[in-house]
């Protein structure tokens, strides 16, 4: 079915939500302004407050009814009772799940069965996008085999355990092709688009009380057994990752040549920074906040970018840089390269 | 003097200040003299407003320049979504959106006049049939609504709810929006449903993911709609180095994506010099669809010939390609990875052994230059470079050489 879709629209708008969840709420006990306000607070924007509460009290929206109370503070019901229910999907909304079908890795969520029932019934809808329309022209070669029944039978033991907070049982060959063999509790995913591969991030407990964040490539997992133990307290995989930050940030002086200062913005724009402009130059200083477990790859990405992009500290990442520059200096000077 | 709103009418209206807070972030009031500084003023409130989590400031002087910053990967949901949820409705709109699901959630088919005296009797709400014939019309439009004809007049009733009809495909399918929302196209429409079917991304995770590019997803769309219908198209194009604004025919052909450096491009066929060329999408400022492009099938055929000879998105404009030769020392009994990275990033190329230690990597492209940062992340390892084109070699040695001042390296120092 042709369509043409709109993307910015006011059904999407956050005030719906926000408003659906007051009535919601509304709905099931009468709210004060301050419960309606902390709803808003927690669902809307720093200042959505000031126009969706007025127009709700002030009957521009009418969706509420003050309720007599005797004492206290007002109190307002909804004057609607269906507000939990989910709306259908629009056109938009099932154009992209259709879309997912055409994706290498929407196997690894649904079975066989479950893939055919969504074909079907999505038959009559166009998918968004195709897939082939799109070409990653540096992703790695060696991407996840996302086909490969073993992979999908994994993905999915890994996302049943996560959502149980079962321990598994996991043989894994490692970086350096060695076999490691533990129970872990599976916590989280993450896709590298560069990559195109899974990680799994995952407490191992050693001792019973000693505990240690692994990250697993999915795609080097041998071998998964579930085992009947399910974890008593919710470990925060995040904690760990905050103790994996650099103290100190990289930063780098940026000389604006050949675009340099838009293709690094752009480039670090996944990290969190802070750029300053150097005055009277035509230089800028950013702060970068990365985590100590991807100071190689930042040091690559960084290189890449060659003279434009001079690293100022932390001392231990200019050292690195500083011995690359000089093991390179050695090998020119070998060659007997000469600009002349 | 207006009043202050959080919503906004037009999404192309916020998109470059977006842009400027998030990906430079060192831009004080004072950059912002081409247009009023009261405009500024109000969409640097607004964006405060929308991602007050993630906005900062920094006074340096006089000068203070607000700025968005996230790391990525900690992400659950693309926090700038919320542009995309922050269109401005009437009051009619909201009440209507709200009330006619209620009538409708009890279930039934209504005609307009019937859901008209309805909304008098049960809300108090009295309303001209013709705008409820309109709402539900662009409801039916959406999907929510479904509408048929019935004697003399339609009826209008909700369309089936997705997890009602299809309840074996859950939670299955509720991780996978979580999932796609982050690392498929137009990912703001999966959360979207996320925000409908009330979820959480509670177990993934997105690594170097460019979160900017949500901002290009109306350009992107009438794009993918081209390329699908085969059509030519006009592209209005600004300039991110001059601000010069050029309109440029091409038939599209590819949307071509760094997963590296966080840039996306429209590969295209252009009418002008009759050549394949590419344009970044965020430079790309409206699009106007023409007729059919009877050669499509032939441009299509001509990029994927050239594609295993292009390293990045540039076709070159010569009438020969540019071979590469880069000699990568190795050590091959802890430095394996070095060769993995060879492999896995050399694309096309090609990776042969020299001598225990010394690997050679030849590639032909149409554009050496645009592998000269690539090349560049193996600073320390190489023994030898050279290319067909004496520009680019001379280039990559000239900036071996910058590195070493920039470095303060004099012979024999370090």
């Amino acid at each position: 079915m042709k369509q043409d879709f709109r993307l910015f629209s006011e059904l999407y708008t956050c005030y719906y939500q926000v408003v659906k969840q007051i009535l919601n709420h509304a709905e099931k006990e009468s709210l004060t302004v301050r419960q309606m306000t902390e709803i808003v607070n927690t669902y809307g924007h720093k200042e959505s407050a000031l126009s969706i509460i007025p127009n709700l009290l002030n009957g521009t929206w009418p969706l509420l009814e003050q309720v007599s109370t005797p004492e206290g503070p007002a109190k307002y019901t909804s004057r609607i009772s269906c507000c939990n229910k989910p709306l259908p999907l629009t056109y938009l909304q099932k154009s992209w799940l259709k879309a997912l079908l055409l994706d290498s890795r929407i196997c690894l969520f649904l079975n066989d069965e479950q893939l055919s029932v969504l074909e079907k019934a999505l038959e009559q809808t166009e998918p968004l996008f195709y897939p082939s329309d799109f070409y990653y022209f540096d992703q790695y070669k060696d991407h996840d085999p996302f086909a490969s029944v073993q992979y999908r039978a994994h993905f999915q033991k890994i996302l049943a355990a996560i959502q149980q907070k079962r321990l598994l049982s996991i043989s894994y060959l490692s970086g350096q092709k060695r076999i490691l063999t533990g129970i872990w509790l599976p916590c989280r995913l993450e896709y590298g688009q560069k990559e195109g591969k899974f990680r799994l991030y995952c407490i191992r407990i050693r001792n019973n009380h000693d505990l240690q964040m692994d990250v697993l490539n999915l795609g080097r997992i041998l071998k998964i057994e579930e085992t009947d133990q399910i974890a008593k307290e919710d470990l925060s995989i995040d904690s760990f990752l905050d103790k994996s930050l650099s103290l100190n940030p990289l930063v780098l002086e940026i000389t604006d040549q050949r675009n340099a200062l838009e293709r690094a913005m752009l480039h670090f724009s996944c990290y969190e920074k802070k750029i300053e402009r150097l005055e009277e130059s035509d230089k800028y200083l950013c702060s970068i906040y990365y985590d100590k477990r991807w100071e190689t790859e930042l040091l690559i990405q960084v290189l890449s970018f060659g003279p434009v992009v001079k690293v100022i500290g932390p001392e231990s990442f200019l050292k690195q840089i500083v011995d690359r520059v000089k093991k390179q200096s050695v090998l020119l000077r070998e060659t007997h390269y000469s600009l002349e | 003097m207006s009043e202050f709103k959080e919503l906004i009418q037009r999404f192309e209206k916020i998109r470059a200040y977006v842009w400027d807070f998030y990906v430079y972030g060192f831009k004080s009031r004072n950059d912002y003299q081409e247009k009023s500084l009261r405009t500024y003023d109000n969409e640097r409130r607004r964006l405060e407003s929308w991602f007050s989590d993630y906005t900062h400031s920094e006074q340096n002087g006089h000068k203070k320049s607000v700025f968005i910053t996230m790391a990525s990967s900690k992400m659950a949901v693309n926090p700038l979504f919320q542009i995309w949820k922050s269109k401005t409705f009437t009051a009619k709109d909201i009440t209507l959106h709200f009330f006619l699901l209620e009538l409708f959630f009890h279930g039934g088919s209504y005609g307009v006049e019937a859901l008209t005296d309805q909304l008098q009797v049960k809300f108090g709400i009295l309303e001209d049939p013709q705008t409820i014939r309109r709402k539900l019309s662009a409801y039916e439009r959406e999907g929510i609504l479904n509408k048929r004809r019935e004697g003399r007049q339609y009826l209008f009733s909700l369309n089936k709810d997705f997890q009602e009809q299809y309840p074996e495909l859950f939670p299955s399918l509720f991780e996978a929006v979580c999932f796609f929302q982050g690392n498929a196209p137009f990912g703001f429409v999966g959360s979207t449903i996320m925000d409908w079917w009330n979820l959480n991304n509670l177990h993934f995770r997105f690594r170097n993911d460019y979160l900017i590019h949500t901002l290009e997803d109306e350009i992107l769309l009438p794009l993918l709609q081209a390329i699908k219908e085969q059509r030519s198209l006009n592209l209005t194009i600004k300039s991110s180095k001059s601000g010069r604004i050029r309109t440029v025919t091409a038939t599209p052909l590819k949307i071509l994506i760094s997963a590296q450096t966080g840039r996306r491009y429209l590969c295209g066929h252009q009418k002008s010099n009759n050549r394949l060329a590419s344009f970044r999408l965020d430079n790309i400022q409206d699009v106007k669809l023409l007729d059919a492009d009877s050669a499509f099938a032939e441009y299509q055929k001509d990029f994927s010939s050239h594609a295993p000879f292009v390293w990045g998105v540039s076709f070159g404009e010569k009438r020969h390609t540019e071979s590469v030769c880069l000699h990568i020392c190795v050590n091959e009994e802890s430095e394996s990875y070095i060769l993995d990275r060879l492999e896995r990033e050399g694309r096309h190329g090609t990776l042969k052994r020299l001598k225990p230690g010394l690997y050679e990597y030849t590639y032909s492209c149409w554009d050496a230059a645009e592998m000269l940062p690539w090349i560049k992340s193996f600073t320390g390892r190489i023994a030898s470079f050279s290319c067909s084109n004496p520009e680019v070699e001379k280039r990559l040695f000239q900036d071996l050489h910058l590195m070493e001042q920039l470095y303060g390296y004099n012979e024999g120092d370090f």
